[in-house]
């Protein structure tokens, strides 16, 4: 069986999904969910966090999470708008 | 029908300035809504897609409202300016417009910081430029006319190609095949035309007729897909 190659958005839509499943989690746990390389997840964590999709929070005992931030609460409701706009119009 | 074609060539300034408004209005509210999607997604194909549609309603606008005004305040001189303002804008349009459907094969996951001066789009600038310099060499639109018919025989083999390969899965490809395909006409009309025939009002307002319907077209697609609950 071919595995289709996921998209971009779909990679996106893949992140987003697992952080507001799990409301705040770990970065070791989102990447192991997340199945990508290690360093197609740092760019693409990266670009998240540079568009505030997700916020990253340390606290005093030094517990790392990701979060959900608006933008990325919006990206996920707007997900099938944005899919079907780029397969109707075959961008 | 003799009456209403007498009425249309007697008010074609005014109906002029009318299609700009529709069309500069229908443009608008394309690039709005494609800039909305673009700045939630960061998509480059919805990028370029926006950008073709703020071009053509600039061309559009400029072409018809402000080269009326000008044209009214009796300064002739700039009405040169806005015939090379439309003429820049509109062949970019149509070059940003065959860009989003091909974006992917020549940038990957590059992402470029700009959508209007990056290494592919500098070299569509140039080609608008080599254009330009023709038409006004010949004194004609015959160059811009060629290739709009070119860039949207190319667009109308990816977007049909697309339409096949789809299968029904996103239903808007088929309006977007036939406003594509409507648009290659209308440029082939528009070639033939300043090539062969000379221009004739009759046929013109029949040119600005299959226009809106191709930008309503795209519109339907827009606000159909955009408005969904």
């Amino acid at each position: 069986m071919v595995v289709k190659k996921r998209e971009r958005l779909e990679i996106i839509r893949d992140i987003l999904k697992v952080i507001r499943g799990s409301r705040a989690i770990k970065p070791t746990r989102l990447l192991y969910a997340s199945n990508l390389s290690p360093q197609m997840f740092k760019d693409y964590i990266n670009e998240l966090l540079d568009k505030k999709f997700i916020e990253f929070k340390e606290d005093k005992d030094g517990k790392k999470e990701f979060s959900l931030m608006k933008k990325g609460q919006e990206f996920l409701e707007k997900y099938k708008i944005i899919e079907e706009f780029v397969g109707g119009f075959g961008l | 029908m003799m009456y209403l074609y007498e009425w249309v060539v007697e008010n074609k300034e005014f109906l002029k300035i009318f299609y700009a408004l529709v069309i500069g209005l229908i443009c608008a509210i394309i690039t709005i809504e494609s800039h909305r999607l673009f700045k939630l997604s960061f998509h480059q194909g919805i990028r370029y897609f926006r950008n073709a549609f703020l071009f053509y309603g600039l061309a559009f606008v400029t072409r018809y409202l402000v080269g009326n005004v000008f044209l009214y305040m009796g300064i002739k001189e700039y009405c040169f300016i806005t015939r090379i303002a439309f003429e820049f804008f509109l062949i970019m349009a149509g070059f940003f417009l065959l860009y989003s459907l091909l974006w992917k094969r020549f940038e990957g996951e590059k992402n470029y910081r700009s959508s209007l001066f990056n290494l592919p789009i500098m070299i569509f600038y140039l080609m608008t430029i080599i254009i330009i310099n023709l038409d006004y060499t010949w004194n004609k639109y015959a160059f811009m006319f060629f290739s709009q018919f070119v860039i949207f025989s190319i667009a109308s083999l990816i977007s049909y190609n697309n339409y096949i390969k789809n299968k029904g899965k996103h239903k808007f490809l088929k309006f977007y095949f036939l406003a594509i395909v409507l648009s290659f006409i209308g440029w082939l009309l528009n070639f033939l035309l300043v090539i062969w025939i000379g221009w004739s009002q009759g046929i013109l307002m029949n040119i600005y007729g299959l226009n809106i319907i191709i930008f309503l077209l795209f519109l339907y697609g827009v606000i159909k897909i955009t408005r969904r609950k």
